[in-house]
């Protein structure tokens, strides 16, 4: 059993605001192996973006990574210094934006922004810089001679691609995605998703996608970790998840899918809304919300519980919960 | 390569946390308070404010009385010591204040409306309007200043009113850029578009829609006004244009200055009201950096957070 | 339960046989780059399409399609080129007394898609539909449109104590909810809809498709939903109307459009539309993205990505017309092969199933609510 290529054990970030902390993201633990792609999925404010940039050492004040550690090729990347982060930046791993025009320079051209990428982590003439940019800009499906447009002059899914093939200049092991579909039309969505597995099997890198519409990576993803209100609710291989799902949260973000064909149901979402995570309830956070809630899921909060190779923070699934029951209620 | 720091609280918004239960005012008072800038900008134009309305309870000399010695130096009667003609420099200082704060708070709100009405009105209608509104914007901010200032004082009758209607005229451009760039970001927002399906006339959005979102930015114009205006006023009246018979701090510098106090030695009739416009611009200025801070807080000092137990 | 009419059977009403809302021959151009410019971007070519009373019709076509542009001609933010709009028989492009405008304003609301932006953000969110309330509703008085506040507020599924909060303190799902009450302030009879739930979370937009569907029912509004997503026109529509680069491609009861997709560009979106239950239906990897639309020539323009594509579509514009009673698709190759009688040929591999099957289970009728009391985000 190889050790796996991303260990991330424990990661907590708080927010600190100016009268109380916010626990974006609790304890929370994953590990990525070599070529492997992990979905993160979840709904606005679970935490997952927070939890992507920790991992990639980007968080800024008022986020505080608090605790944890993230073990990247042996190495723990929260103990090491700028310096040593900079040189494994873009090389070893690379980030991938939700938007590309929040990302890209407007006012630079394609071939501008690769350069400066290059530049800033490895020392390479103009002529292999050059080929360099021609070589991705092929790889993702992109026209070389778009080397020296604007990003305006490019349409969303090639701003996209754009994005990606600058992720991909030094072929890091492991790169970070930040719901780059979510700008993009269903079709050019599909055509992105296919180009991304594509890539990822034809260079072997591995991919954490982080995404709020779970059917993006349904196809694609190797396992799926679903997040609720800064913790892990579910960790599974993706085809047995979507079979079959655990964690009440699970089915009830499944259940929210219209369908495109077959016969039509009654959609019901999931009743509420998630948490204030300055306020959280006692005992399980999924609870107000939860069709199959029990007496016990105010006062305990769960824990991960491994269930035929996936893992599920529920109580159902908690081997005591269902034998005595402490504290019993009627 | 720029990448977007996740420090905004958009993060947490979508989470539905709730903001501290404390209002929006409450919060932002809080914050005024706790900025060192914020505080001392605010104490300097209470104490002058103070002094403008209550003249008479710091100095007991009629300002305009001759009758004290020429050309005293300081003393315990009079604290800044005497002009040419025997006058009580310090309680001149001291009644000259309200007349001042009276032009530059005027002419700092006329200007602002006057720039939130072009600026505002050029980028909520676009086009044509917004083209003229904006060449004439431009036009009064290549006319330099200083000189047209001068010109117009020369011709017109000298006194507060011209001070007021010129330091107006000259004033209003550069606020009216800011602003209209702040109205055209809104104009994506759909807030705006909703009011006008709805049915809202344009000049309801305008008053009732857009104003009051840039109120913060409203309140740093007329501070930034303000110190322009300070210093402004003050020049004219120093270069003579102002009327000497109005007491101001910038004519007590042109009594001063006609007078060749400095040359005399008495160096208080002159530096005094010098130090005093100083002091005033700076209050605004203070003032003003305080509101950028609260409105943008990567400007913000790095502030050790105090020790607090979770609330 | 009152049963959606098509308008086929025509619109309900005193003016008998004429539907809610006509548009002919609907179109708008821009001229790109100034005066002198030559460059017309056509964002919206000659659509003609029927809305009837207590109906839900869905406009679905990616960014690039006209969709928006349509939204902002229904609410007259600009004129079209060229073109009527009917609204209950009368023609409304051309309003220019304030009365007449208020008047088509107080039918004919918008709710917007981006629920963050949508509301001025000093206010509390009570502001816009008061503010709804005060230019439409001129017969109430100040206590009956805070009763009419608090009754907007418990149909979209709202608490009326929320009517003090700000906006930040709300959240999405819950913002657009107050945009939905602010339009139904006016008491309108048709809600335009703007891609009102893009911006939600999956798991929260279920929630307001039902919510959709029930002020169809309950309140007898028809609603015009704009969106990119198949599946949720699917579950909400009565019809769908596919727009492509500024043209109608087919239009049609839902469950027709979706079983029996006629137009190659609607297979397309069907296969890609994900569904996470299913197996992945490959889409070919080259498939391009919409054209912008600059001084088009004539002939189709799903042209150069249609694997069906004959010399015909280069030549000639493909007009509408039927391929089942009240089922419209614009392609001659899906029209020749009605003509010879043939099955369809298919441009993208997508399941072809009988309409029959599909309308089985019931629709959204968003007279159930879910499980468990607890209220609505």
């Amino acid at each position: 059993m190889t050790d796996p290529l991303l260990e991330v054990k424990d990661l907590t970030v708080d927010y600190q605001a100016e009268y109380a902390d916010v626990r974006a993201v609790d304890h929370v633990s994953l590990s990525v192996a070599a070529g492997e792609f992990l979905g993160v999925v979840g709904e606005s404010g679970c935490g997952k973006s927070t939890l992507l940039f920790a991992i990639a050492q980007l968080l800024s004040p008022p986020a505080v990574l608090i605790g944890g550690s993230v073990k990247f090729t042996g190495k723990d990347m929260v103990r090491l210094t700028e310096v040593e982060l900079r040189h494994m930046r873009w090389r070893d791993y690379a980030v991938v934006m939700q938007s590309a025009m929040n990302a890209l320079n407007p006012m630079k051209s394609v071939a501008a922004q690769f350069a400066d990428a290059i530049r800033a982590h490895s020392k390479m003439t103009a002529k292999e810089i050059r080929n360099r940019s021609a070589e991705v800009l092929r790889l993702v499906g992109i026209d070389p001679a778009h080397l020296d447009s604007y990003p305006h002059q490019l349409s969303g899914g090639m701003r996209q691609r754009a994005m990606i093939a600058m992720a991909l200049l030094f072929t890091p092991q492991l790169v970070l995605m930040d719901e780059p579909t979510s700008a993009l039309d269903v079709v050019a969505q599909r055509a992105l998703m296919r180009q991304i597995k594509e890539l990822q099997v034809q260079l072997g890198f591995a991919v954490i996608f982080v995404t709020h519409d779970m059917s993006v990576v349904s196809h694609y993803s190797d396992r799926v970790m679903v997040m609720y209100a800064g913790q892990t609710a579910e960790v599974g291989g993706t085809r047995r998840m979507f079979a079959n799902p655990l964690h009440p949260y699970t089915r009830g973000l499944m259940d929210a899918f219209p369908s495109i064909r077959g016969a039509r149901r009654e959609l019901t979402g999931i009743p509420g809304s998630p948490p204030d995570l300055g306020h959280l309830p006692s005992g399980c956070r999924f609870m107000p919300r939860c069709p199959d809630a029990m007496p016990d899921c105010v006062i305990r909060s769960p824990e991960m519980y491994a269930v035929d190779g996936a893992e599920v923070r529920c109580l159902l699934y908690d081997g005591q919960a269902h034998e005595g029951r402490i504290g019993e209620t009627a | 390569m720029a990448i977007p720091a996740i420090g905004s609280n958009s993060a947490l918004s979508g989470a539905g946390v709730s903001a501290p239960s404390t209002s929006v005012r409450v919060r932002f008072l809080r914050t005024l308070f706790s900025s060192k800038k914020a505080t001392a900008g605010l104490v300097i134009l209470l104490v002058i404010s103070f002094v403008a309305a209550f003249p008479g309870l710091l100095t007991h000399d009629d300002p305009n009385a001759a009758i004290y010695g020429i050309e005293q130096g300081p003393s315990l009667q009079h604290l800044l010591g005497t002009t040419l003609v025997g006058q009580d420099v310090f309680s001149q200082l001291v009644y000259g204040t309200r007349l001042t704060l009276v032009i530059v708070v005027v002419v700092s709100v006329i200007a602002t409306v006057l720039s939130m009405i072009i600026g505002i009105t050029a980028a909520y209608l676009g086009g044509l309007a917004d083209r003229s509104l904006s060449l004439l914007t431009d036009i009064f901010l290549i006319i330099p200043t200083l000189p047209l200032l001068i010109v117009l004082a020369f011709y017109l009758p000298s006194g507060v009113s011209t001070m007021i209607l010129v330091l107006c005229l000259t004033s209003w451009a550069f606020q009216a850029r800011q602003l209209r760039s702040q109205g055209l970001s809104l104009r994506s927002r759909d807030f705006l578009a909703s009011a006008r399906v709805r049915g809202e006339r344009p000049l309801y959005i305008i008053l009732v829609e857009i104003v009051p979102t840039m109120t913060s930015l409203l309140a740093a114009s007329f501070l930034g006004v303000a110190v322009y205006v300070v210093g402004f006023a003050a020049g004219l009246q120093f270069l003579g244009l102002g009327n000497s018979s109005e007491l101001t701090w910038g004519t007590l510098l042109y009594q001063a200055q006609a007078n060749d106090a400095l040359i005399s030695g008495n160096v208080w009739w002159e530096l005094s009201p010098g130090l005093a416009v100083a002091l005033l611009g700076a209050g605004f200025a203070l003032l003003n950096y305080a509101f950028d801070e609260i409105g943008n807080p990567a400007l913000r000092p790095a502030r050790r957070r105090r020790d607090r137990s979770a609330s | 339960m009152v049963e959606s009419t098509t308008p086929a059977s025509g619109g309900t009403g005193p003016e008998s046989g004429e539907p809610l809302l006509r548009t002919v021959d609907l179109t708008r151009h821009f001229r790109l780059g100034g005066f002198r410019s030559k460059n017309i971007l056509h964002a919206v070519d000659s659509l003609s399409m029927t809305i009837g009373e207590r109906e839900i019709v869905a406009v679905v076509g990616e960014s690039g399609s006209g969709k928006t542009t349509v939204a902002r001609l229904l609410t007259m933010i600009y004129p079209p080129t060229r073109g009527t709009i009917y609204y209950r028989g009368r023609a409304v492009n051309h309003l220019h007394s304030r009365r007449d405008i208020l008047w088509y304003r107080g039918e004919v609301p918008l709710v917007f898609q981006d629920p963050y932006s949508a509301m001025n953000p000093v206010f509390r969110v009570s502001h816009g539909v008061m503010r709804s309330l005060k230019l439409h509703r001129p017969e109430l008085d100040r206590a009956g449109r805070q009763r009419e506040a608090q009754r907007v507020f418990d149909t979209v599924g709202l608490s009326p104590d929320m009517l003090a909060k700000f906006p930040y303190e709300m959240s999405g799902g819950q913002r657009q909810r107050v945009g939905f009450a602010q339009a139904l302030a006016v008491q309108p009879r048709l809600i335009l809809a703007d891609e009102p739930v893009s911006m939600l979370d999956v798991s929260i937009r279920a929630g307001i498709l039902n919510m959709m569907a029930r002020l169809r029912e309950e309140e007898g509004v028809s609603l015009l939903y704009i969106t990119h997503d198949l599946a949720s026109a699917r579950y909400v529509a009565d019809r769908i109307i596919v727009m492509y680069a500024g043209h109608q491609v087919e239009s049609g009861p839902a469950d027709a459009v979706l079983s029996q997709p006629r137009h190659p560009y609607t297979q397309l979106l069907l296969s890609a539309a994900p569904d996470p239950r299913e197996e992945p239906v490959d889409i070919p990897a080259d498939s391009g993205e919409p054209p912008r639309v600059i001084n088009p020539a004539e002939g189709c323009r799903f042209r150069q990505r249609c694997p069906l594509a004959i010399e015909e579509c280069a030549r000639v514009t493909p007009r509408l017309s039927p391929v089942e009673p009240g089922h419209d698709v614009a392609c001659h190759v899906a029209s020749a092969d009605v003509e010879a009688n043939r099955p369809p040929r298919l441009a993208f591999s997508v399941k072809m199933s009988s309409a029959a099957s599909s309308a089985t289970a019931p629709r959204a009728s968003g007279a159930t609510r879910p499980a468990g009391g607890i209220r609505h985000d």
